[in-house]
């Protein structure tokens, strides 16, 4: 558990009481932030017509959240691209930096999730209630429900629509804490069961290792399309 | 039991302390979570505006180009192709209308050649007939001649060989008729 503590690098600063130091989580924060920045600007210092190898990943990586806003949320949601291009960008680089020995993986604490995830949720309510006024609270009401059952239906379509901030956030948390713990269990089984035994818990970290870059890439996908989908139902009201 | 609750709840105590320093989750120590909240919403702010001022027009730009210079070859292609299909259809209807005029100028030429070669024939036809008129006139006038000739010598000898015979003269015309009749007889034998 040593690899999720978080320790502070530097003078200790507050802020009105509040703490606010700069830890080694947020230098991962800023690692890949700066990756990213790096990479993009790699990608598109060469403005070609046949693109290069960067500039054809960056481009990759454009298509790919573009494609992905306009098949859940639709062409309402192209104001949206950034905030989900970068949304998509950060987390992944997060992940992906995380997997690296000795690195902090910034995702795997509840409170960056939860921080995006009530970010989206309130930016996503805010949207709702812009485009449709208080439209926007037919979404607690599906239509074609009996009578009977529609209090029903209501308490539990708020209660699933104010939990989406906790299960977004817990989703990437848990599946980042989680990857990482059973690398660590694997990787102290390898130790412990020393020259003889400890070959086959080396091969599984190996294979664990190959399944949680798939994991860091795939909870990315899954934050930024969960986030269209939210969207989608802002943006275009359909109960 | 009083102190062996007190030394039960204490143990616990410990127990969860030692739990929560060593093998806790840090994640849901609140010691640094004002910071990790202050530097995230920072760095994530600074990403965003950087990614959307900076990164997307460049990468939109160079793809809408990409897409502009694609779209601009293919309708140059597509232009080009109706261009190449117009000109083989002139072409075609230029090939078409030249064997057409071929076969036209072949057949008025052999017409005209027929017709030549009948005028040509027709007039030899002609001339050969007037040819072979006149010689026919002349050989009948040859022949005519010669009769008379004939006619004329075997007068005078039949009116000589008379006249040796019978020392008297006699009618010409009767002569005349004579040898004539005769001549007539023995012609028949000839024409």
């Amino acid at each position: 558990m040593q690899q999720f503590s978080v320790h502070r690098i530097g003078p200790e600063v507050k802020i009105a009481g509040v703490d606010i130091s700069f830890t080694n989580a947020s230098l991962f924060m800023l690692i890949s932030a700066s990756i990213i920045c790096l990479f993009l600007f790699l990608g598109t210092k060469e403005k070609k017509m046949i693109p290069n190898k960067i500039q054809l990943i960056a481009e990759l990586f454009y298509n790919f959240v573009a494609k992905m806003i306009s098949d859940t949320a639709g062409s309402k949601a192209k104001p949206y691209f950034p905030f989900i291009f970068s949304l998509f960008m950060f987390v992944l680089f997060c992940n992906m930096v995380g997997m690296l020995p000795y690195s902090f993986t910034v995702t795997s604490h509840i409170i960056v999730t939860l921080i995006l995830a009530i970010f989206i949720f309130i930016a996503v309510t805010i949207i709702g209630f812009i485009k449709h006024g208080f439209g926007y609270l037919k979404l607690f009401v599906p239509s074609g429900v009996p009578n009977l059952l529609l209090p029903l239906i209501t308490i539990i379509e708020i209660i699933s629509y104010l939990s989406r901030p906790v299960s977004l956030s817990v989703r990437l948390f848990a599946n980042m804490m989680a990857g990482h713990t059973m690398l660590k269990v694997f990787g102290g089984f390898v130790i412990s069961l020393g020259l003889l035994g400890g070959w086959l818990p080396l091969g599984f970290s190996v294979a664990l290792t190959g399944l949680e870059i798939l994991v860091a890439f795939l909870q990315a996908y899954v934050f930024a399309i969960l986030t269209c989908i939210y969207l989608n139902d802002a943006l275009n009201l359909h109960h | 039991m009083k102190r062996f609750f007190v030394i039960f709840l204490f143990t616990i105590l410990s127990q969860s302390r030692l739990f929560a320093a060593e093998a806790g989750m840090p994640q849901l120590d609140p010691k640094y979570w004002a910071s990790q909240a202050f530097w995230l919403v920072l760095i994530f702010a600074i990403l965003y505006f950087a990614i959307a001022n900076i990164f997307i027009p460049k990468i939109k730009n160079s793809l809408d180009d990409r897409n502009d210079k694609i779209k601009n070859d293919l309708d140059e292609a597509k232009n080009l192709q109706e261009i190449s299909e117009e000109k083989l259809n002139e072409y075609n209807l230029t090939i078409e209308k030249a064997k057409k005029d071929v076969q036209k100028i072949l057949f008025e030429s052999k017409n005209k050649l027929k017709l030549d070669i009948q005028e040509k024939k027709d007039i030899f036809e002609k001339e050969i007939d007037k040819e072979v008129e006149n010689t026919q006139k002349e050989i009948n006038k040859l022949k005519q001649n010669s009769l008379n000739e004939i006619q004329n010598i075997s007068k005078e000898l039949a009116s000589e060989i008379i006249i040796e015979i019978s020392g008297d003269k006699l009618n010409e015309s009767s002569i005349k008729a004579a040898i004539a009749e005769t001549s007539k007889k023995e012609l028949e034998n000839y024409s």
